[in-house]
Parts: C-alpha cells; sequence; structure tokens
C-alpha cells in the first residue's frame, strides 16, 4: 500500500467536514474519494442514468461544500449526512424530470443504462474494497427481512415516499406500512451495526 | 404527552431517518427530537444504516472525470453561502421571494438615503450618481410593477440543481411579465437563455437572456402570449439570436397554472 493510502485512515471524516468549513477544498477532495462512489451509487439507483447520476453528485458535493459549517456530529455521521444529501438531489432531479414530462406531455425517453462496473472507480482503492465488502453485507442484511419489509423501506429510500404514500400506493392500512418500516429498519440494524461507514467518529 | 404517544413518536425515528416521514411529521418529530438526547442517537445510529441502503443499488462506478467536476463545482461556489431552500418548496419559496422583493425595497430605501448624503458633499461624483438614480428609478418602477394587483409570482427551478432560480411576475391584465433570475449559471459564447411559454403543449418563443457575471438577471418587459392555454413556462440555451423551436433540453420549468 503507499503511503498516500495509509495517511488516509489519519485523518477522520469529523476532521475533513471542519476543514471543509473552513474552507479547504482538499478536505472536499478527501470526502470525494471516501464516499463519492457511494453517493454515485445511490443517485444512480435513484435516477437510473449515468449523465443524471453525475449531475447529482456534483450538486450533493456543491451543497455539502456550503452546509458543511452547520454539520452537527450529534445529529448523525458524516457519511449519513452526506448520502442523505445524494439522496434528496437525486430525487428532486426525478420529481423535476417527472413535472417536466408532465408539463411538456413528452414521454419519458429516458431508459436506464447499463452502470460502469465498480472496477472503474479510481478514487480511494481501500476504499472500494471497504465498499465492495458492505455491499455484499447490506444485500445479506436485506435479504434477511420479509419481502414486504423491504419493499417499504424501498420505497421509502429510493422513491422518496412517505409512509402514507406508500400505505396509498400498495393499498394497505397506514400502521401496517408503519410497522413493516419500523420492524425493518431495527433487523437491518441489529445485522449492519459492525459495517457502518467509519463509526463512531 | 401520554406513555403511548410517546412511544408512538419514538417509533418514528428509524422512519425519520430513512426519509419515510411527510414533511409535517418531520417537522413534529423534530420538535420532539430537540427535547430527547435519546432519540437524538437513535436517529444518528439509523442515519448510519440509512446511508448503508445507498449501496443497495446495481453494483456501479462513476466516471473518472467526476473528481474534478466535483471539485471545479465546489471551487465555483467559493465566495457565496447560500442558505437552503426548504424541500416542501411552494410556501417557503413564496415566503422567500417575497422577502426578497421586501428587501430590495428596504435596501432601496437605505441606498436613497446613503445617495442624499453624498450629493450633498461631493459634486465631482455627480455624473456617477446621476447613473446611480437612474438605476434606482427603473428598479423602483420594476418594484411598483411586481406589486400591482393582479401579478401572479411563478417559481421557474432547474431539474437536480438548487441554485438557479427564476421568479416570474405575470400581470395577466397587460399580458406582461418580469423575469428576474439568480444564480444563473455563465453560459458560452454564442449561446444565450431562451424563454418559452407552453401553450396547449406547444412552446412557443419568448426572450432570450444572459446572466450578470454575478448570476443575476431580470428582463422586462416581456410579452406574455394572450388568451387561455397558457400551462408552464420553461428555459433552454439556444444560439445567441434565439431559436423558433426548442433545439436544446429544458433546463428550468415552471408551472403557471394558477394554485
Amino acid at each position: 500500500m503507499s503511503s498516500q493510502g495509509s495517511t488516509r485512515t489519519a485523518t477522520s471524516d469529523g476532521e475533513l467536514i471542519a476543514g471543509a468549513a473552513a474552507g479547504d477544498e482538499r478536505a472536499m477532495a478527501a470526502l470525494y474519494d471516501r464516499y463519492g462512489a457511494v453517493l454515485y451509487a445511490v443517485a444512480y439507483r435513484i435516477v437510473g442514468q449515468r449523465a443524471d447520476a453525475e449531475e447529482v453528485v456534483v450538486d450533493a458535493f456543491a451543497q455539502a461544500w456550503r452546509d458543511a459549517p452547520r454539520f452537527e456530529a450529534a445529529r448523525g455521521s458524516v457519511a449519513g449526512w452526506l448520502t442523505m444529501i445524494g439522496r434528496s438531489r437525486a430525487l428532486d432531479l426525478v420529481r423535476a424530470r417527472a413535472r417536466r414530462d408532465r408539463i411538456t406531455a413528452t414521454a419519458a425517453a429516458d431508459r436506464p443504462e447499463a452502470p460502469l462496473a465498480m472496477g472503474a472507480w479510481r478514487g480511494d482503492p481501500a476504499g472500494a474494497v471497504d465498499h465492495a465488502e458492505r455491499r455484499v453485507r447490506v444485500r445479506e442484511a436485506l435479504d434477511t427481512l420479509s419481502p414486504p419489509q423491504r419493499q417499504a423501506i424501498e420505497l421509502a429510500y429510493f422513491e422518496g415516499l412517505s409512509q402514507s404514500e406508500i400505505a396509498e400506493r400498495l393499498q394497505e392500512p397506514l400502521g401496517t406500512i408503519k410497522t413493516r418500516v419500523r420492524l425493518g429498519m431495527q433487523k437491518l440494524r441489529e445485522c449492519l451495526r459492525p459495517f457502518y461507514f467509519e463509526p463512531g467518529s | 404527552m401520554s406513555a403511548a404517544e410517546h412511544d408512538s413518536v419514538r417509533d418514528l425515528a428509524a422512519a425519520y431517518a430513512l426519509g419515510a416521514l411527510s414533511p409535517e411529521e418531520s417537522r413534529e418529530f423534530e420538535a420532539y427530537l430537540a427535547s430527547s438526547p435519546e432519540a437524538q442517537r437513535e436517529v444518528a445510529e439509523y442515519r448510519d444504516v440509512a446511508a448503508l441502503l445507498a449501496l443497495a443499488g446495481p453494483e456501479a462506478a462513476p466516471s473518472e472525470g467526476l473528481r474534478d467536476r466535483v471539485l471545479g463545482g465546489v471551487s465555483r461556489q467559493k465566495t457565496v453561502s447560500i442558505p437552503r431552500r426548504n424541500n416542501p418548496m411552494a410556501w417557503g419559496a413564496l415566503a422567500a421571494s417575497l422577502l426578497a422583493v421586501v428587501g430590495l425595497g428596504l435596501t432601496l430605501m437605505s441606498t436613497r438615503r446613503q445617495l442624499a448624503d453624498v450629493r450633498g458633499r461631493l459634486d465631482s461624483t455627480a455624473q456617477q450618481l446621476v447613473l446611480t438614480d437612474s438605476m434606482l428609478v427603473a428598479r423602483d418602477s420594476t418594484l411598483f410593477r411586481i406589486f400591482e394587483p393582479g401579478v401572479e409570482l411563478f417559481q421557474l427551478t432547474a431539474s437536480g440543481d438548487p441554485d438557479p432560480n427564476i421568479q416570474l411576475f405575470w400581470d395577466r391584465n397587460l399580458n406582461r411579465a418580469i423575469l428576474h433570475g439568480s444564480r444563473i449559471r455563465q453560459l458560452d459564447p454564442g449561446k444565450a437563455y431562451q424563454l418559452w411559454f407552453i401553450k396547449d403543449g406547444t412552446p412557443l418563443p419568448s426572450v432570450t437572456f444572459k446572466p450578470e457575471p454575478t448570476g443575476h438577471v431580470k428582463v422586462e418587459p416581456i410579452e406574455v402570449p394572450s388568451g387561455t392555454g397558457i400551462s408552464a413556462a420553461a428555459v433552454t440555451i439556444e444560439p445567441e439570436a434565439g431559436s423558433k423551436q426548442p433545439t436544446m433540453p429544458i433546463v428550468m420549468v415552471g408551472s403557471l397554472k394558477k394554485s
């Protein structure tokens, strides 16, 4: 491993956010190397297009740069904060796209494209390995959920639906959906606790 | 709060971290969250769980050029710090626009006072003052037109990009509109933004415009096609001379239906 790779672990996510808040662009570069692939993954899953997903990642990091001074560690990890920004921007794009298609009455010609394989990621090789490992764990954890629990969680996270909207979409009582989300998230927490991005930094 | 209610609120931590609460539910939960360190810890952990869900999709990696684009995007806005827009947009955006208009008015008033002071003291800058004054008069007339009864405000937004913002003040009585934009990206030479009115599903060409170096833009007056059937306004990037039909994808769009 190069010396660059070993110095990487010396700086915590929290220190990088503090650096970004103080105007240090290198801190943003380091955060991108750690989480750029994760943000791209969630953006791609939501928008289904490579170019749009990249646009989302650019916007998300620009927002993170602006909002870094307001980051509060007590409210969650840097990784959780960054991925939520990426998810929100991706959902914004999908909603804007739907609005545009409604307004101009053009059919959505946007077909999902095949993503580039993970191997193309050059940001941080050590990080890519971690992510590959985590990806397996996340799949395993999702497989422990009942299909309805998994469906509810995926509709919420990837389609941005509220529990009420999920209940409406699936024609199920709201209470049932709330229970599925709660129990499903509890199960995921049990399975994934050892694999959080930079836990307790 | 009863024990049962307390439980039900606490149970929302997972849904909140997942982003599965409606805006109203989120606000209620946040009020509770502020008073409960235990719930804060719970939410923080569920956010870690939610973050991992990012990896639940198909295996995907961005292109190699993305790093430079991300860092370019960061550098470009190094000097500006912009408050975030709230997501449940309609009311927030409307309130923000009204505040901006009121702010413009206040700025105008205080600028006027300063202007009067300076005028008394410095004859040598008279020429520049005339210039400033005419700008203020122009702004003033814009303000009056915006405040005219019957003028409605519409927002145009960009897909996936929170920054550029265009407000269209539409006076239905006169079929006139004023366009005011901020944080609009600069374009390559030879290109301009073009406004379109969507009438009965067909885009009708309107004015072209370019942002000032500050990213601001103001265009007035704009003729709005008369009659009913105007459902939306959109902005595309076109050759400087403008186009009869949109040749490029829509970069910003907004509904013009009465809310």
